[in-house]
């Protein structure tokens, strides 16, 4: 077994840590201790059948000497531990090359930030599973709740760098997660899924973001049909779809494609890049986030910042290293938690606005490529015609270019889902195959 | 302490019911070079101990990163206590799970002096020249390297016993060049084998072999057509015939997956495939071969059996942990696998594959009057229904019976139990592949395998 566990606060172990890596030889170096408490009450297939608590710690350690730059982490903390991990970095940064591009954060005011309840209610969490049970027994007979699980997590932190850079914070939430289809007879409805993060059990999970909608619509599922005929169309994006879509153009703007020189969306900031209907920010440290954070992954604190405004491209996500990689400024937060403005339409309207089309609930795609084509299939999703939906629909494949796709947007609804890590609209867009 | 020599056993008398002990240690590493500079180099130690509880039918679970006498005493403690409020709330008496008592030991650690992490890197940046020299027209490139090592110490109330150790090393690339538009087109690449570097990769021989036909399929690439979407006679690659295994059927016959409404349900001894299919989830070993990811004890202390999912074309059995077995009242398989020691475990495919057929590829292109060839997926998911998809960045168009012009990246869907009746050859050739890492709750490296697959599939696209 491992020798004594230290028994010290976090701030205590990080600082102490630091001083130990940079003792070792690292010129910059970096110490993130992380307590996390993890209660889980969890139900499949009807039963309410596990109870887990799990309690974890983390250490993550980072230096750069002579411009060579390691990370590793280990989850003890007892001295011999942190020792030899401090002597694996040494000897992975000596391996590594050299990058004058390899930073920490500066100097900044310390912090301490709060967010969340002390402790789980245990009580509050199994009367809320039963009860969600029982809705969906009672008013969707045909509804496999196949599981729901809610998780109360709680994370302290305490984040220092060789810049006396000190950042300490604690956050707690409840994490609710559902999965379910529906059987009737032979015939099965595609899985469908959703979850959110909250503050509080305060709200049933029937109520909670827009699960009884998709309860209803799973038991519809169970008899699809085929498109009548292929089409180019329209095609309305539900708000737990849209990551599929606007993940393309995220993921485009961070390090790895700008360094690469590959992402697309390389020389276009200030130019309008998609229809000037989309407005979308990161806002990992705004009051309608629930799951954000306060400090980005390179050391500095974050703040929201607006992406793309009225269709045009304000900033990239760079770190702080591919900032300097590609002489970029660096963004002010890590991207995530986004925000997409709401229109001035209803769903209702959006959806009579459509000639011809599909409402997408859930997309199973192939990764897209880098020029952007994608094509995969509309899952748990309706067929739309002359302004109405008229039944959900079975193997649809949806296509075509995930770049355009956000260009192509004709109307936005003024209804959104606020998931606690997103806030999202319903979105239509023209120009999309359907078969 | 190793923690081999940790005694679980002298714990037994804290056992009130049905527990499972479990020590465990994963250490993974991760390096990648974009364009030749090492942008990634971590290394991420992870372990504790964990305790799973039965009580009348409820499941109790805790664990914690320290390991020591005090801490296990108490993580037995606080799963039977978390047992004991479920059991209080919504227990059932009369509930009993299927007894199994195994023991098993298997070590796949490297026994070669281990490699420093300079000479790892040296050997990376070897590969990396090696792109540069021998691939003029890429204008990106990205190589990395990822490691997996689990080690497991499990001890159950039944008196399974058991310490095992899975290690697994992956290289993956992934080059980009540009069209005559100047347009990115890349393709990527993961391989590697169960065992640690020292033994995975102990010369650049299987590196420059993969390399040399991913250059070759990238410059056919960069002319690449668009696939016509629709219906189509296809070849599918041993790869994708491996995820095709996986995914759309290994998941769907999965215990828990079953109870919880998959199709599959409704077809067990029916013929769900052509009589050519057989699909097996093999434990460890095939033709006496040690597998990429080879189970001899699972994480309920079960000893592991192959499980013939179909056989000729006939859905013959599902897979199970614990909890399924008793639900269906059907024989323990020993699917049951934890990713890490704050994971319960679940019902877990460990080599899925589609066994070989008697055809050679080459008939097989050449039985082709107009389809595809369809290689290297990208990513893929499949639902209970058995509809899946599958993300595809290689083919070829075949015409006449013989291949001709690349394509652009597509998908490929359907229903994974019709499409199986389509079948019509299995070449006589079968491949594994290492790298899979399935994402069901918790990631769980998994085998996948298969020969190529002549059928009938509907092909995405404008």
């Amino acid at each position: 077994m491992g020798s004594k566990e230290i028994d010290m606060s976090e701030v205590s172990l990080a600082k102490r840590t630091l001083e130990e890596i940079h003792q070792a030889g690292f010129e910059k170096a970096v110490c993130q201790v992380s307590k996390d408490e993890l209660h889980e009450l969890q139900a499949e297939s009807g039963e309410i059948n596990l109870f887990r608590t799990n309690f974890e710690t983390d250490i993550r350690l980072s230096g750069i000497a002579d411009q060579r730059r390691a990370s590793l982490g280990v989850n003890k903390t007892d001295e011999v531990t942190i020792g030899q991990a401090i002597r694996d970095l040494k000897l992975m940064a000596e391996g590594a090359n050299q990058d004058p591009a390899f930073d920490i954060s500066g100097s900044q005011p310390a912090e301490v930030f709060t967010t969340g309840p002390e402790d789980p209610d245990y009580d509050l969490m199994y009367d809320r599973i039963k009860e969600v049970q029982d809705y969906a027994r009672g008013k969707y007979p045909t509804l496999n709740l196949r599981s729901v699980g809610i998780t109360f997590f709680k994370r302290r932190t305490c984040f220092v760098n060789s810049n006396k850079v000190q950042f300490e914070s604690t956050r707690s939430q409840y994490r609710v997660s559902l999965s379910f289809s529906a059987k009737d007879g032979l015939d099965t409805s595609s899985m469908m899924y959703t979850e959110y993060t909250r503050h509080n059990l305060d709200e049933p999970l029937k109520d909670a973001v827009n699960v009884d909608t998709l309860f209803r619509q799973s038991t519809e599922q169970v008899r699809t049909r085929h498109l009548p005929n292929k089409f180019v169309g329209d095609l309305v994006i539900a708000p737990t779809c849209l990551p599929s879509f606007l993940g393309f153009m995220t993921a485009r703007l961070g390090d790895g494609p700008m360094i690469s020189g590959t992402s697309i969306y390389k020389d276009k900031a200030g130019e309008m890049v998609k229809s000037n209907l989309l407005t979308v920010h990161s806002c990992p440290v705004s009051e309608d986030i629930c799951s954000g954070y306060w400090i980005t992954g390179d050391g500095y604190k974050a703040e929201n910042l607006t992406i793309v405004e009225n269709g045009k491209l304000n900033s990239y996500l760079l770190g702080q290293y591919g900032a300097n990689k590609t002489g970029l400024p660096r963004a002010i937060n890590g991207g995530g938690c986004y925000i997409v403005d709401p229109g001035h339409d209803t769903f209702e309207d959006l959806i009579g606005q459509v000639d011809e089309g599909v409402l997408i609930n859930r997309f199973s795609g192939g990764r897209p490529s880098d020029r952007g084509d994608f094509s995969g299939v509309a899952k748990n999703s309706y067929y739309i015609k002359d302004g109405k939906v008229q039944f959900p629909i079975k193997e649809t494949t949806v296509s075509g270019n995930m770049d355009d796709l956000l260009k192509n947007i004709r109307s936005i609804s003024s209804e959104r889902i606020n998931s606690g890590s997103s806030v999202y609209p319903w979105i239509r867009v023209s120009g999309v195959t359907a078969s | 302490m190793q923690i081999a020599d940790i005694d679980l056993r002298r714990y037994s008398n804290h056992f009130s019911s049905y527990t499972e002990l479990r020590v465990q240690e994963n250490t993974s590493q991760q390096i990648m070079l974009l364009n030749g500079d090492v942008v990634s180099n971590t290394r991420d130690i992870s372990g504790g101990v964990c305790s799973r509880v039965f009580d009348q039918g409820a499941w109790g679970f805790s664990s914690d990163a320290n390991v020591s006498n005090d801490s296990i005493e108490s993580t037995i403690t606080a799963a039977t206590r978390n047992a004991a409020f479920l059991a209080k709330r919504c227990g059932k008496p009369e509930a009993t799970l299927p007894r199994a008592q195994t023991e098993a030991s298997s070590d796949f650690r490297t026994e070669q002096p281990k490699k420093s992490q300079e000479e790892i890197i040296a050997f990376l940046k070897s590969c990396d020249e090696y792109v540069v020299e021998s691939c003029p027209e890429i204008v990106s490139r990205q190589i990395g390297l990822s490691s997996l090592d689990m080690e497991k110490l499990l001890y159950t109330s039944e008196g399974s016993f058991g310490h095992n150790v899975n290690t697994r090393t992956l290289m993956s690339m992934k080059l980009t060049t540009r069209n005559d538009a100047d347009e990115p087109v890349e393709l990527s690449e993961g391989f590697g084998n169960r065992g640690q570097f020292e033994d995975v990769f102990p010369n650049m021989d299987e590196f420059k072999e993969k390399v040399d036909l991913l250059y070759e399929h990238l410059m056919n690439k960069r002319d690449a057509v668009k696939p016509v979407s629709g219906y189509h006679d296809v070849i599918l690659a041993s790869d994708l015939a491996g995820i095709l295994a996986h995914e759309a059927i290994g998941h769907t016959t999965e215990g828990d997956i079953v109870r919880a409404g998959s199709v599959a349900a409704d077809y067990i001894g029916q013929v769900v495939a052509s009589d050519l299919v057989t699909l097996v989830d093999f434990a460890n070993t095939y033709e006496g071969q040690t597998l990429p990811v080879p189970v001899y004890m699972d994480d309920e202390g079960v000893e592991c059996k192959d499980s013939v999912i179909i056989d000729k074309g006939v859905l013959k059995s599902f897979m199970h942990n614990k909890d399924s077995a008793r639900y269906f009242d059907m024989e323990l398989t020993g699917n049951a696998r934890a990713f890490s020691y704050t994971d319960e475990p679940l019902v877990r495919m460990r080599n899925t594959a589609i066994l070989p057929g008697k055809d050679r590829f080459e008939d097989m292109v050449a039985s082709i009057d107009d389809g595809y060839l369809l290689m290297r997926w990208t990513n893929g998911q499949a639902d209970s229904t058995s509809e899946f998809m599958f993300g595809v960045q290689m083919g070829y168009e075949i015409k006449n019976g013989k291949l001709g012009r690349a394509i652009s990246d597509t998908t490929i869907s359907g229903i994974a139990f019709d499409m199986l009746k389509e079948i019509t050859m299995l070449s006589d050739e079968m491949t594994w592949n290492c790298a899979g890492m399935c994402g069901k709750k918790q990631p769980m490296p998994v085998g996948m395998g298969g020969p190529a697959v002549k059928t009938k599939i509907f092909i995405g696209g404008e």
